[in-house]
């Protein structure tokens, strides 16, 4: 069988389902919404794009060179062009089962491998967050676009003893480690809301959303079986990070078992949660005006961002970013391994935040994930979780004993 | 973008990539196979080197580096033709505009917007919110589709019904001829002196040169705009009351059909709320002063109800007017939910024939054991029946081309013309001789010959030529390797 000289792979590497792939009808609507097409205008880096090729080698009349592997390590995996399409085209499966192909005969970036594997070892991720709170206090460490500053030399201890059916808050491996103020934030939110919580402990660590994002499938689905297991109740689990919460949202269809399912169905974005189940306050005088900014899993992969308006809008006016959802270009590991192209699609979320800045004014922007908060971070923008907004908020209202509103 | 790896060898690919830079020149496998396709089901096409400029001069270098290499040329904006226009044919150079994005210039007063040719449609009109002013014209794939695309093609869209097309919203254009050189075509202060050459250029299908810098007017936003959504038990009952609305002096900002199938593709993805038991929907949209609106929404209301309309629900909101559109302007895309292909159409009939032509549409797929889809704009009786089929099932593409050719035939039966709106490009080049007479074509050749006396600007496209190099989806009967 030929294969080609430079990459050695055959046009037997993808095996996706033609159905999928047929559902795609080349209209091109797609094109605008997709953050890589945005800033190189190049149809190699446009869901439409990427799918002819998948098609052209799913349909053995090419073998994948190194212009087509890099099409697809160029996806961010945002699933922008998901809700753009009018057919329903289910790009993140094909890219998903595209990158696990690749994963299955190339090994990552070095780079890329050792962060996987931190995430995946709590212990060494606890070693390598004391190294970086280390290297942030003396100043060794730039700002980067994938750790937050202000990293904890130490981890916080969270409550993690609960009763079977109480909500659990998921807190991961990052997030717990480097910025484990979200948690609190989370933690202090609900029980304004009367809600009791435990914290999900730390033998469940990560859930493998990047592993499975690099295509790593054999590897996410053991962390998945970890999560499940080590978290055995039959309650909610709330999640404050999209990326995470739309990974467990996805453990069903990845595994698809029975347990995987039940387990899928009880996840719940937390400002999704809350919506859904707590009773918001009035609304105060509102004199914050905020920048909502969506992260893709969470509009994109979950359809659920309409929630976090929900939440915050009791305390704050919140303002829409004219960008329709656009990525941020974080994509979890992708600034990392596409530095340039993800430095690119931010330039468009500052463009943005600019169009709503008329006024000159000095907004603070929140995002419900821990990678997109970092990204922009590091650009110089003040940007939150809109839990941490949210806990500031009713912190005030406990404290001025503005309860007998909610009566 | 990634920079190519092999040994460059290619002496054409050199130059351009000397005039560019590497990053931006590619003959790379994966691209040449994207760029050989547009939105239409033509497959068979060839890219040579495909190229990235940015600004004018850039597009000079490239469309002298053709002539210096004596190679052919096509531009390309997002893709999203539907009839092969920007489908090469013989491994041209392909100019590929979507990196000349900026708005170079808004003159408010003027009403004057300088756009580079890769400028998304929608992007134009969202860059101008609050200044009062737009772009009309608003094809389908606004949100992705380019104003080159719109001038190459002189696209239409909903509401050109009332605003006109494309035509009428081009003030001046910046050209690069085929010989390379500059002109600017028309003028953004009044008529342009001697014949009206930008009004030639455009609607061009890319044969007359690259639009480079493109003048275009900007349209006041209207006061006040209501969204009618009329549904109907049977078709010909809406295509009636579209007859009567306009002959009842109502001239309706946007008339637009869809009929069962289509709204059952899109309804799921839109949420517009359609009725998905009506045999018809019909979008209608008036526009203006407040007065005039409400009179002009009671007259359509009495008709269609006086046709036997079941309901008629006005949007309450910019909300649910926009989902009503969504639903409208995404019906191509959402054809997969149905079939796996498509076979579009766009001839334009007469206003007063439209019951009578969409119920021989339906016969002739039924006759043929297909299924139509019909979604138009019916204000200006311009149809766009799409047949939907799998190609994979034998023989089925054979039915389609055929029936495709029975709606041509009744539509210019009934006096209408070709197309609309998507241009003649590839796919309906085959039907051009039995619109013209053969002078006819010889004259538009001259015209053509003397912007592009070598043939160089996007060949083998428009006009009859004998042989065509794209087919109909995988009717592709030209052997890889042969040159056309």
């Amino acid at each position: 069988m030929e294969t080609n000289m430079e990459t050695g792979l055959n046009n037997e590497l993808l095996l996706l389902e033609p159905e999928t792939l047929n559902a795609c009808v080349s209209c091109g609507l797609c094109l605008p919404h997709c953050p890589t097409y945005r800033v190189t205008g190049d149809e190699r880096m446009s869901p439409r794009g990427r799918i002819a090729l998948m098609r052209s080698v799913d349909t053995k009349e090419f073998n994948p060179t190194p212009e087509w592997i890099h099409s697809m390590d160029t996806c961010v995996q945002c699933r922008g062009c998901e809700t753009a399409c009018p057919s329903a085209v289910p790009f993140g499966e094909l890219i998903s089962d595209t990158k696990k192909a690749l994963a299955s005969v190339r090994k990552l970036p070095l780079t890329i491998r050792i962060g996987l594997l931190i995430l995946n070892k709590p212990r060494l991720l606890t070693g390598v967050t004391f190294l970086i709170g280390v290297l942030q206090k003396l100043g060794f460490m730039r700002n980067s676009s994938y750790i937050p500053s202000g990293v904890p030399l130490l981890k916080r201890q969270f409550k993690t003893t609960y009763s079977s059916q109480d909500p659990v808050l998921f807190t991961g491996c990052v997030m717990e480690s480097w910025t484990p103020w979200v948690h609190t934030a989370a933690l202090k939110t609900l029980a304004f809301f009367g809600v009791n919580v435990a914290t999900s402990g730390k033998n469940v660590g990560c859930c493998g959303a990047l592993h499975e994002h690099s295509g790593l499938r054999s590897v996410s689905i053991k962390m998945a079986e970890n999560v499940m297991n080590e978290m055995p109740t039959t309650g909610p689990v709330l999640v404050n990070s999209a990326g995470c919460g739309a990974m467990l949202k996805e453990y069903g269809k990845l595994m698809g078992t029975e347990k995987a399912k039940q387990f899928s169905e009880r996840v719940f974005d937390v400002h999704e949660w809350i919506a859904k189940n707590c009773k918001l306050p009035n609304r105060i005088e509102k004199k914050e005006r905020l920048v909502v900014q969506d992260p893709c899993h969470l509009r994109h992969a979950q359809n659920s961002h309409q929630y976090v308006r929900e939440v915050l809008s009791p305390f704050v006016e919140i303002v829409e970013l004219p960008d329709e959802g656009l990525c941020c270009g974080a994509g979890g590991a992708f600034s990392v391994s596409q530095k340039e192209l993800s430095t690119e699609i931010r330039k468009l979320k500052r463009t943005a935040f600019a169009e709503v800045n008329t006024e000159g004014e000095k907004f603070r922007v929140v995002s419900a994930n821990p990678g997109c908060v970092t990204h922009l971070q590091s650009e110089g923008f003040e940007i939150k979780h809109p839990l941490e907004v949210v806990a500031e908020y009713v912190n005030e209202i406990s404290e001025t004993d503005e309860m007998s509103k909610f009566e | 973008m990634r920079k190519s790896q092999r040994k460059v060898k290619d002496p054409l690919l050199i130059s351009l990539i000397k005039a560019l830079s590497e990053d931006r020149v590619t003959d790379g496998a994966a691209a040449r196979r994207i760029y050989s396709k547009d939105a239409s089901v033509i497959e068979g096409g060839r890219a040579g080197v495909i190229c990235f400029p940015e600004d004018t001069a850039e597009v000079v270098k490239c469309v002298s580096l053709a002539n210096e290499y004596d190679r052919e040329f096509v531009t390309r904006g997002a893709g999203t033709g539907l009839a092969g226009g920007s489908v090469p044919c013989n491994d041209p150079i392909v100019i590929v505009t979507t990196r000349m994005k900026k708005i170079i210039d808004v003159d408010i007063e003027k009403k004057i917007a300088w756009v580079q040719p890769g400028v998304v449609n929608l992007d134009l009109s969202n860059f101008l919110k609050g200044t009062g002013l737009h772009f009309a014209p608003d094809p389908s794939s606004q949100q992705a589709c380019t104003i080159g695309g719109n001038v190459a093609n002189n696209s239409g869209g909903p509401h050109c019904l009332a605003y006109g097309v494309t035509n009428s919203h081009i003030a001046a254009l910046e050209v690069v001829l085929p010989d390379s050189s500059i002109v600017q075509l028309g003028s953004i202060e009044g008529e342009a002196r001697g014949y009206d050459l930008r009004g030639v250029f455009v609607g061009g299908e890319g044969t007359l040169g690259v639009a480079t810098r493109i003048a275009v007017r900007l349209t006041e936003d209207p006061p006040e705009i209501a969204t009618l959504l009329l549904d109907f038990s049977k078709i010909t009952d809406a295509a009636e009351t579209v007859s009567q609305i306009i002959a009842n002096g109502v001239l309706p900002a946007a008339l637009e059909l869809m009929d069962r199938n289509v709204v059952a593709a899109v309804e799921p993805f839109a949420k517009a709320g359609y009725p998905l038991d009506a045999e018809a929907v019909l979008i209608a949209e008036v526009d203006g002063l407040p007065d005039g609106v409400s009179h002009e929404v009671g007259i359509i209301t009495d008709i269609a109800i006086n046709n036997g309309a079941r309901e008629v629900r006005i949007a309450a909101d910019e909300e649910e007017r926009e989902r009503i559109w969504k639903g409208r302007k995404s019906a191509f895309g959402a054809i997969a939910k149905i079939k796996p292909d498509y076979y579009l159409h766009d001839t334009v009939i007469p206003r007063g024939r439209l019951a009578e032509v969409i119920e021989k549409v339906y016969k002739i797929a039924e006759t043929h054991d297909l299924v139509v889809m019909n979604v138009f704009h019916a204000g200006d009786g311009n149809l766009h029946p799409l047949l939907v089929f799998d190609a994979r099932i034998p023989g089925t593409l054979e039915k389609v081309k055929k029936a495709g050719e029975e709606i041509v035939r009744i539509s210019l039966e009934a006096g209408g013309v070709l197309s609309g709106e998507h241009g003649i490009g590839l796919e309906k080049q085959r039907f051009m001789s039995q619109q013209f007479s053969e002078r006819d074509l010889e004259a538009q050749d001259a015209l053509r010959r003397s912007f592009d006396p070598e043939n160089r600007s996007n060949p083998h496209k428009v006009l009859p030529t004998g042989s065509s190099c794209g087919e109909l989806n995988s009717l592709n009967e030209i052997p890889e390797g042969v040159w056309i």
